[in-house]
């Protein structure tokens, strides 16, 4: 009989030191990076570890307000009110959240052609899905959004017991922003939606699957994953506008459970930097969370 | 085409269909429009067994049924599989249609719910000819996509001129008014075609099975 020894020790839950180091990391990029709020969330599957800063403040959702639109697709889905492949015709055309009025999604600012260039004609629910998130499609989040109803996709927060996510409208209505109705989350509440996703408990493990595999195909890559080691997966979805820049995922280092993080940031229209800046905190709660104990002081134990 | 050619499709009376259609389809029932007139929905309609079919069956030289009854996850659920029905007028659309399209000399792109869509079609405003199979939402003809008013406006009057007494909704955002398609309209048509079953029912019969 073998007694199997791990490659590497396993991962100690970060002591206080370690989680003020990481608060002093991010006052001195608070102070050096022209930011003006960083919110973070953190929580560590592996050992229980959380980490707050700022993670009641409410912000603007922006794009990160897509899942929990994807939650209110899947919802549906769950309830039978629709299927992954059924059909949606593809019209350029919301009413307002103020007062109705038409808008359309510009094709212009929506980083996502390949809904526009179905204008007309169908699209699976799936689909549409796939491309709100991974490669965060307006039009596709206004479409998905319309079928399902604020309701639907408000319902099941509640329903899941998720606070801190606040969806108020579609995307790109601008009649909305300039009255003041926005989206909003916290890091709190991003942290527990894709902790319900990640743990397999939105809804039913197949279909929390579902959702983990479109963020996981995420390709807005520049934030959370852009400074970890290539082995380390990644499920996240970002946000950006002209005043904030967030991203928040799914963090899979090998050989452990994974971490939920949400890193929300506030800037002037004209800062640069953003990614760079959530790339960095990314970076210092990777190496907190997977930092190992020495081994014997260093000795000789091969 | 000899005279062998018989039309693929069955005529069935709406009437006699099974309960969760006849509840879609509304078959013979009394529609208001906002002006508050009665209009009376189709009764008989074509049977049309799967999709299959409907991409096979040509109604005019270039348009198809599938063309005409693509709609999406908002149509009611006992008409969103098959076999589904469409209002017998359908084959004349489809015969507007092609004047239309060898008038604008291209290929003329019907919308998705854009062809016949039932009265309980989650997207209806209110009563539309879509539910007759009488009406059409063209978002591209060519290469022109129809999203702004030059261009819906000058296909409209190429249709009003083409197609007498067709009704074209006009450009606007309002209700009643389109920005980004262009609706043709040949009005409240029912058809009831020469093979349609033989109407036995009775008046009080009929009005149990509605």
């Amino acid at each position: 009989m073998t007694t199997r020894v791990p490659l590497l020790p396993a991962a100690a839950p970060p002591g206080d030191a370690a989680l003020d180091s990481l608060h002093a990391h991010i006052d001195a990029l608070e102070r050096t990076s022209g930011v003006h709020t960083i919110a973070v969330a953190v929580h560590d599957t592996e050992t229980g570890v959380s980490f707050r800063r700022h993670a009641d403040r409410w912000l603007h959702a922006a794009s990160t307000i897509k899942v929990a639109i994807l939650l209110g697709v899947y919802a549906s889905i769950h309830r039978g009110w629709l299927l992954p492949h059924s059909r949606l015709h593809v019209r350029n055309r919301f009413a307002s959240a103020v007062d109705g009025y038409p808008f359309r999604v510009a094709a212009d600012r929506d980083a996502d052609s390949e809904v526009h260039r179905s204008i007309g004609k169908m699209m699976r629910v799936a689909d549409l899905a796939v491309h709100m998130i991974t490669t965060s499609s307006n039009l596709a989040t206004n479409l998905l959004l319309d079928l399902v109803g604020l309701e639907t996709v408000q319902r099941a927060l509640d329903d899941l017991y998720v606070d801190g996510i606040d969806v108020r409208r579609g995307v790109e209505d601008e009649r909305a922003f300039e009255a003041g109705i926005n989206n909003r989350v916290t890091a709190d509440g991003l942290v527990q939606l894709l902790r319900l996703i990640a743990e397999e408990r939105a809804f039913s493990p197949e279909l929390s699957r579902e959702m983990l595999g479109i963020l996981h195909a995420q390709e807005f890559r520049s934030g959370i994953p852009a400074r970890l080691p290539a082995a380390v997966r990644v499920a996240n979805k970002t946000g950006d506008i002209s005043t904030v820049a967030h991203d928040a995922g799914v963090v899979y280092p090998p050989h452990r459970k994974p971490y939920v993080v949400a890193i929300l940031t506030e800037w002037a229209p004209e800062a640069s930097g953003r990614s760079a800046t959530i790339a960095d905190i990314s970076r210092a709660i990777y190496e907190l969370l997977t930092a190992r104990p020495s081994v014997g002081g260093g000795g000789n134990h091969g | 085409m000899g005279e062998a050619y018989r039309f693929p499709l069955r005529v069935v009376d709406g009437l006699r269909l099974e309960r969760s259609l006849r509840e879609v389809l509304l078959p013979g029932r009394v529609l208001y429009d906002d002006a508050g007139h009665a209009h009376t929905l189709p009764r008989y309609f074509y049977e049309v067994p799967s999709w299959e079919h409907a991409m096979n069956i040509q109604l005019s030289q270039s348009f198809a049924l599938w063309e005409l009854i693509q709609t999406d996850v908002r149509e009611a659920g006992p008409l969103r599989g098959f076999p589904r029905y469409v209002p017998c007028s359908i084959t004349m659309l489809a015969l507007c249609l092609e004047r239309f399209r060898d008038a604008v000399g291209t290929f003329v792109h019907i919308a998705a719910n854009g062809g016949y869509r039932s009265p309980r079609h989650a997207v209806n405003t209110g009563t539309t000819a879509h539910s007759w199979g009488t009406a059409v939402n063209i978002y591209r003809i060519g290469d022109v996509q129809l999203d702004d008013r030059e261009a819906i406006e000058r296909y409209a009057a190429l249709a009003r001129q083409t197609l007498p007494g067709v009704w074209t909704r006009p450009f606007g955002s309002a209700r009643g008014q389109t920005d980004d398609q262009l609706h043709l309209d040949f009005g409240y048509v029912v058809s009831v075609p020469h093979d349609a079953p033989a109407d036995s029912l009775g008046f009080e019969a009929e009005r149990r099975a509605s």
